[in-house]
């Protein structure tokens, strides 16, 4: 009788023992939960709120007035110029992920598959990145030399005999605004892509040798197939930045080539429409949100394993 | 048809100026159409380097390729219609089995040599030779170790290459698929009569499979025979240490006549065995090849060797004796059935040598 009592007395000591240390264990985990879960809620779901909040109220003489109307949603799809401006923007974004695609992979690939010493390998990788030790603003300005009416490129037109006075063409406006921000971003592009051709091995590219492939077919076979994630993953970056720039249309952009970030930034600090720039940003939040995912599955899809 | 491979002083530096080490240092050796050679040796004795030459993937430094006798060193690897199975497969992973095994049939030299339905229709038929053809549709990440070396077996193959060349192909697969995987390519040697160039480590691989055997080391090739020639009759003390687990006595050359040659072992003993080495002359300091499974227990007597034991290994088949051999000549190894009574250690014994399987080395 007594072993039998001492038994069910010592089960019950370890139950209550086991419980003490799942609280101990909550407790525990609490201690590392707790930080990522503040830095989450202060920094990215009370601005989201925060911003949701904006945008479904309005402004009556220069004072916000909270609310609950889907007004501001409907004056972006509806009135001149908010939907274009988007769309202007997109647009500018895409010829930039894809020209910085276009500039980025012949380079990736020769970094890739042409440069065997190593040191000359990191020269030219440093050479890629250092661009980014100089200041945005100082590049686009750069860039504003360049194409402009006194610039370089006139200037060597001019002497080369193929124009006689100053092209204008090729500062303010669409076109300059893109070809600044393709050489401004184009690094992420080509590290992007660099890292998927440094996955391919050697042993693949002699393999096909070896079965007679001649160089075209090995890159359209089987390098190219393979990086395709990496063109996506940098396209989506530099798209992504592109995008929401508002540094070059405002520098080398003509009137024309005003982006949705410039037209956030008027309604903020000129017209003092803050509900109406909440929902740009949240009309932006979500269609970014869509491209990453459409872009995480494209490169989940394409993603080769080895 | 198969083709025939010439190797003429090849050598190879990847020391720009070729002062430096030679990778692979005036290698001769003729290949003869059909033949599944071996080129065995440690890593860094320049196989692996000899057999990328031969498919054109590096540039010999000096000498020739010929391939029935037709120069073909400084031609590209693309025209060489030599195949070559990768050590890590080198499987194409964003195609499936079928495209991989495809591949070859597709490139712009076969253009118009096979319709689609043929291509389909022999690549299914390798695919059955290597007993995939359930597998067609994976990618090669889904199979497993001994599955991508067949896919790329078969991918070499399928093109009906005169020569396959094969880079240590067993070499990432676990030992038992590596059994397997010799059978099936003795008998796809068999079927197909290609010749075969094999590049291994594994000297059992190598003793198993092969017609011929080259042994190499430092870039230069120890000796090149059958497998059996290389195994009873080594030319150097490397290739009868690295073949086997031979011991080394030392001994001196006594005397020589039409029946056999007697030797003194150590500083005393003498045995007479049978002629093996010309090249040993009377009076000459050689070195005596003593092979475990070609010593016996022995009453004490004429033409046996005395000796001690130092120590018994049971190793189940049988019961391994080292024995030091007396006047100071050196220890070897022999096999004893388990079923007689053990000895032990220090217990004086008496070895007969089978004189038709010891072998005399001079270097």
């Amino acid at each position: 009788m007594e072993s039998v009592a001492s038994t069910v007395l010592s089960a019950g000591a370890r139950e209550t023992a086991v419980r003490s240390a799942r609280r101990l264990d909550r407790r525990r985990m609490l201690f590392w939960v707790l930080p990522p879960v503040a830095w989450f809620s202060v920094f990215m779901l009370i601005p989201y709120a925060l911003l949701l909040y904006t945008s479904l109220g309005k402004v009556e003489d220069m004072r916000f007035i909270p609310g609950l109307s889907l007004d501001n949603f409907i004056r972006v799809f509806t009135v001149d110029p908010y939907l274009g401006v988007i769309l202007k923007s997109a647009r500018i974004g895409l010829m930039t992920a894809v020209f910085s695609a276009v500039v980025a992979y012949p380079l990736a690939f020769f970094l890739a598959f042409h440069v065997r010493s190593s040191r000359f390998k990191f020269l030219i990788y440093l050479l890629v990145i250092v661009p980014w030790w100089a200041s945005y603003l100082v590049k686009a300005y750069a860039w504003k030399t360049i194409l402009g009416s006194g610039g370089i490129l006139n200037v060597a037109l001019q002497k080369v005999g193929l124009t006689d006075e100053p092209v204008r063409i090729f500062l303010y406006n669409e076109f300059s605004v893109v070809m600044t921000l393709t050489y401004i971003f184009t690094p992420f592009a080509v590290l992007s892509i660099y890292a998927q051709l440094e996955r391919i091995p050697t042993s693949l590219i002699e393999a096909a040798r070896n079965l007679g492939a001649g160089g075209w077919m090995i890159f359209l076979r089987i390098i190219l197939p393979i990086s395709v994630p990496g063109v996506v993953a940098g396209s989506i970056i530099t798209f992504s930045l592109a995008f929401g720039d508002f540094v070059a249309p405002v520098l080398v952009g003509g009137p024309e080539s005003v982006m949705v970030s410039n037209v956030v930034i008027n309604l903020l600090g000129v017209a003092f429409d803050w509900p109406l720039a909440a929902a740009i940003g949240l009309v932006i939040i979500t269609l970014g949100l869509l491209l990453i995912s459409a872009s995480g599955w494209l490169e989940e899809k394409t993603q080769t394993r080895f | 048809m198969t083709s025939g491979i010439e190797l003429k002083n090849l050598r190879k530096t990847y020391d720009g100026h070729g002062q430096g080490a030679w990778a692979v240092d005036g290698v001769d050796m003729t290949i003869g159409a059909g033949r599944f050679i071996t080129l065995l040796g440690p890593s860094g004795c320049g196989k692996t380097t000899t057999l990328r030459m031969i498919a054109g993937l590096e540039t010999p430094t000096s000498g020739q390729i010929l391939r029935d006798g037709v120069d073909i060193t400084d031609q590209p690897v693309t025209d060489r219609d030599m195949r070559m199975v990768f050590q890590d497969f080198a499987l194409f992973p964003n195609m499936s089995v079928e495209q991989n095994v495809a591949f070859g049939l597709r490139v712009r030299r076969m253009k118009g040599r096979y319709s689609e339905a043929e291509i389909r229709k022999r690549v299914y038929q390798f695919l059955d030779l290597v007993h995939l053809a359930d597998h067609a549709a994976k990618k090669p990440h889904q199979l497993s170790g001994g599955q991508k070396q067949r896919v790329s077996l078969a991918r070499a193959l399928v093109t009906d290459p005169q020569i396959v060349l094969f880079d240590e192909p067993l070499g990432s697969l676990d030992a038992s698929l590596r059994k397997i995987m010799q059978i099936e390519l003795i008998r796809i040697h068999r079927e197909l009569g290609k010749t075969f160039i094999y590049v291994t480590h594994d000297q059992d691989e190598a003793m198993a499979m092969s017609s011929s055997i080259a042994v190499m080391r430092g870039g230069k090739v120890m000796q090149f025979g059958s497998p059996r020639e290389i195994y009873d009759r080594p030319a150097n003390r490397y290739v009868a240490s690295f073949i086997g687990h031979a011991h080394i006595v030392d001994a001196r050359m006594e005397g020589r006549d039409a029946e056999g040659s007697v030797l003194r072992v150590g500083n005393g003993q003498r045995i007479r065995i049978a002629n093996d080495n010309e090249n040993a002359a009377v009076g000459q300091t050689v070195g005596l090849m003593l092979r475990a499974e070609d010593l016996s227990f022995e009453k004490a007597g004429a033409d046996t060797l005395g000796g001690c034991v130092v120590d018994s290994l049971y190793r189940g088949e049988y019961v391994e004796y080292v024995v030091e051999l007396d006047g100071n000549a050196g220890v070897v190894h022999l096999h004893a059935r388990t079923d007689l009574p053990a000895l032990d250690q220090g217990a004086p014994v008496a070895l007969r040598v089978n004189p038709h399987k010891a072998h005399v080395l001079v270097q």
